[in-house]
């Protein structure tokens, strides 16, 4: 059974211990707390250097130590603080970069509420249990054979066909039913090249549809997004060593992932509100009149400042916009303004929450929006965004890499 | 009989000493075991549930930490309760309910300002300061009793 | 599934019943009885209680009014050097043993700490007297000043 090592601070006083334990269990994974003496906790805190003012927090980095150490040897750590807790912040990120520093042990961390429930964490669960039962798969950095992934997410369902470590051929369509868009999808990239389905060596799946889709096609990989999403970034921005930050904000969803040599270890998914989205960039560009390809470059050549927005919001925001135009404002510096404002909104609501590291890997069919990347790095203090190219096929991407090497289908011919 | 609340808590020299003059030191572990022994509530270890860290409003901000809310809703009653306080400074502190330093500066912040008699000292390091800590306890809790007579 | 951190409770009708309590009796250093004695002494009271004995003491489990007759009865054998200690779960509740949990109390480090000096408080009140202690004060700046220029001019800087 794998053995994940809790090192937090505040799950008991916030009434989430049993919801971690629940989760963890769903996945085949036994929560550990790793067994010390009082000694030892002086030792290992004053070894590690960082004054905190908590007890709690230098059980923690005596647990993290003990952990380095091999006093303790979970398969995977789970390093958990409250949110909005400054000091436990600064030590879970230190305790994390310590640990995945000294040790090849996978790391998950997470910032949690009295609201946080086993649900939110069976994603984090899952990733972490997969890296540890799947270290062989994640390791994987070169593409080979001919391998088709395919990513059924909430809105739309992707395909990309990869042979010899390049992609040969994309498929891109609206979800509706999970089997028959799947199907479309792959159809367009086998289209591309002179592939058919019983060409391929193996397929590997990803998505909220994964599992529908892993049966029908008997998928030679089902893995869920968060390793995939991470893995097909690194892949294609060419980071697979060291550390990034994968960003998708989606037509319904974001996910911001942070990596650490291909791995992911901490992931934040918002969804409750639309000036957070793809969605207010596909309205604005409505209203302008243009298409969604166009908004980018348009947004390029304007200048935010000059439109007045009063409001995140997809409602009363994109009413800003319109009054903006009616008061002959440029079009260029309304979808700047667009632009501007999701970036500024997926910071207050997603980033802040998370460590961001560079480079940050921007990802999605909005990376493709010239204007919402450039938007980004500036609201982040001008960080490096890469987009890489297939940015917006990344899952698909994740899994015709991942299930390269595993699927022996022309073997049995 | 005074109710005494005390500073660490779950401290075991603050209770003892407190209870030997005959009257009551307000512990953490009562509160904990009116929550451990609600057969009523399947959350273990402790049985906070998410309603906790809500009660925990009445101390705390929302923008506060939940560990930190749902920590005050323990330790928040005793407080509350109490008719003297004794505040020990730089002692060990151990590592559940009492291992987040913004818990212990909010609550002993509320215990200053509760309008009691409260003696704050220092934790000893060698056999002297012990006697003075002794002394000072002994003597507090005294001058509670000719208090409490007047 | 093995549950670590939240195990299942399965306890008597005694642990759930609110007016059930526990108590840690804990002997300080240089105590002139011992473990056991103390043990036997609780049998003697011949109260309805659970007694445990344990690496620094012992532990009983019982009615409120029992707990706290037989801990008034327990003191008078030595007083100066038992101490006493609530404690929130019953003896061998899995939610807090440190057998099912892996990991050890978080209040047990604490007491370890406490125990340290624990002998100068029995010293205390066994015999009590006047102490004072000086504060100690950061050093003035004349002196400081003076040991600085003593150093500089020592090792030639």
């Amino acid at each position: 059974m794998v053995k994940i090592a809790l090192v937090s601070c505040g799950t008991e006083y916030s009434g989430i211990q049993k919801e971690i334990e629940k989760a963890a269990n769903k996945f085949g994974a036994e929560i550990i707390l790793p067994e010390i003496d009082l000694d030892y906790i002086d030792e290992a805190y004053e070894k590690f250097g960082f004054s905190a003012q908590s007890s709690s927090l230098k059980l923690m980095i005596a647990r993290a130590m003990a952990i380095v150490e091999g006093k303790s040897k979970p398969d995977a750590v789970f390093i958990a603080t409250c949110f909005r807790c400054a000091e436990a912040a600064l030590v879970r990120n230190e305790v994390r970069r310590f640990i995945q520093n000294n040790t090849r042990i996978p790391v998950v961390t997470y910032s949690f509420t009295e609201r946080t429930k086993a649900d939110e964490l069976f994603i984090r669960m899952e990733a972490l249990a997969t890296t540890v039962t799947r270290r062989s798969i994640l390791a994987r950095e070169k593409q080979e054979g001919l391998t088709l992934g395919l990513d059924s997410g909430s809105t739309t369902t992707k395909a990309v066909l990869m042979e010899n470590n390049q992609v040969i051929g994309t498929g891109w369509t609206s979800t509706k039913d999970i089997i028959e868009s799947a199907q479309t999808a792959a159809a367009e990239a086998f289209s591309q090249t002179d592939y058919g389905w019983d060409d391929v060596d193996g397929i590997g799946t990803t998505g909220y549809g994964r599992f529908t889709m892993g049966q029908e096609f008997k998928a030679e990989l089902i893995q869920e997004e968060l390793s995939v999403n991470a893995k097909g970034a690194v892949y294609l921005a060419d980071c697979q060593k060291g550390e990034a930050t994968v960003l998708d904000i989606g037509g319904m969803d974001n996910k911001v992932i942070t990596v650490n040599n291909g791995i992911p270890d901490n992931f934040t998914m918002g969804g409750i509100c639309a000036g957070a989205s793809g969605r207010f960039l596909d309205m604005t560009s409505r209203r302008l009149d243009v298409d969604i390809t166009e908004l980018g470059p348009l947004a390029v050549q304007g200048d935010w400042r000059k439109a007045m927005l009063n409001s995140y919001c997809i409602v009363f925001g994109i009413q800003d916009l319109v009054t903006t135009l009616a008061a002959g404002g440029s079009k260029a510096d309304v979808a700047a303004a667009a632009c501007h404002s999701v970036s500024e909104q997926v910071y207050e609501q997603q980033l802040q929450e998370i460590d961001i590291r560079e480079p940050l890997i921007q990802v999605g069919g909005t990376s493709l929006i010239s204007g919402l990347v450039e938007a980004v790095s500036e609201t982040l203090g001008g960080i490096e965004v890469i987009v890489p190219e297939y940015s917006q096929h990344i899952g698909a991407v994740g899994a015709a890499l991942l299930v390269s090497g595993m699927g022996y289908r022309q073997d049995d011919k | 009989m005074v109710k005494v609340a005390i500073y660490p808590p779950n401290s075991l020299i603050l209770a003892d000493l407190i209870e030997r003059k005959g009257h009551t030191p307000l512990v953490l572990q009562k509160q904990i075991r009116q929550k451990i022994k609600d057969p009523e509530i399947d959350s273990p270890p402790m049985n906070i549930t998410e309603e906790d860290p809500i009660k925990g409003l009445k101390y705390a901000a929302i923008e506060v930490p939940s560990g930190v809310r749902g920590r005050m809703s323990i330790i928040g009653p005793l407080i509350d309760d109490a008719e003297a306080a004794i505040i020990v400074d730089g002692a060990p502190f151990g590592f559940g309910c009492i291992g987040c330093a913004r818990t212990n500066e909010l609550s002993i912040f509320l215990l200053r300002n509760r309008d009691i008699p409260v003696l704050e000292l220092n934790y000893p390091t060698n056999q002297d300061e012990t006697y003075v800590m002794v002394n000072e306890i002994n003597e507090f809790i005294d001058s509670l009793e000719e208090t409490g007579e007047e | 599934m093995s549950e670590n951190l939240c195990p299942k409770v399965n306890m008597g009708n005694e642990d759930w019943d609110p007016d059930v309590i526990t108590r840690m009796i804990i002997l300080g250093p240089g105590a002139r009885v011992s473990e056991s004695e103390i043990v036997g002494e609780f049998h003697m009271l011949g109260l309805p209680l659970t007694i445990k004995n344990t690496c620094y003491g012992s532990m009983i489990s019982g009615k409120k009014d029992d707990v706290l007759k037989a801990i008034e009865e327990i003191r008078k054998l030595d007083p100066p050097h038992i101490f006493t200690k609530e404690r929130g779960f019953a003896p061998g509740d899995p939610r807090r043993c440190r057998g099912h949990r892996f990991g050890p109390r978080e209040g047990f480090h604490q007491m370890e700490k406490e125990y340290t000096i624990l002998g100068y408080v029995a010293e205390a009140l066994e015999n009590p007297k006047e102490v004072t202690v000086e504060e100690k004060k950061p050093v003035k700046v004349d002196d400081f000043k003076e040991i600085m220029n003593d150093y500089i001019e020592k090792n030639n800087l």
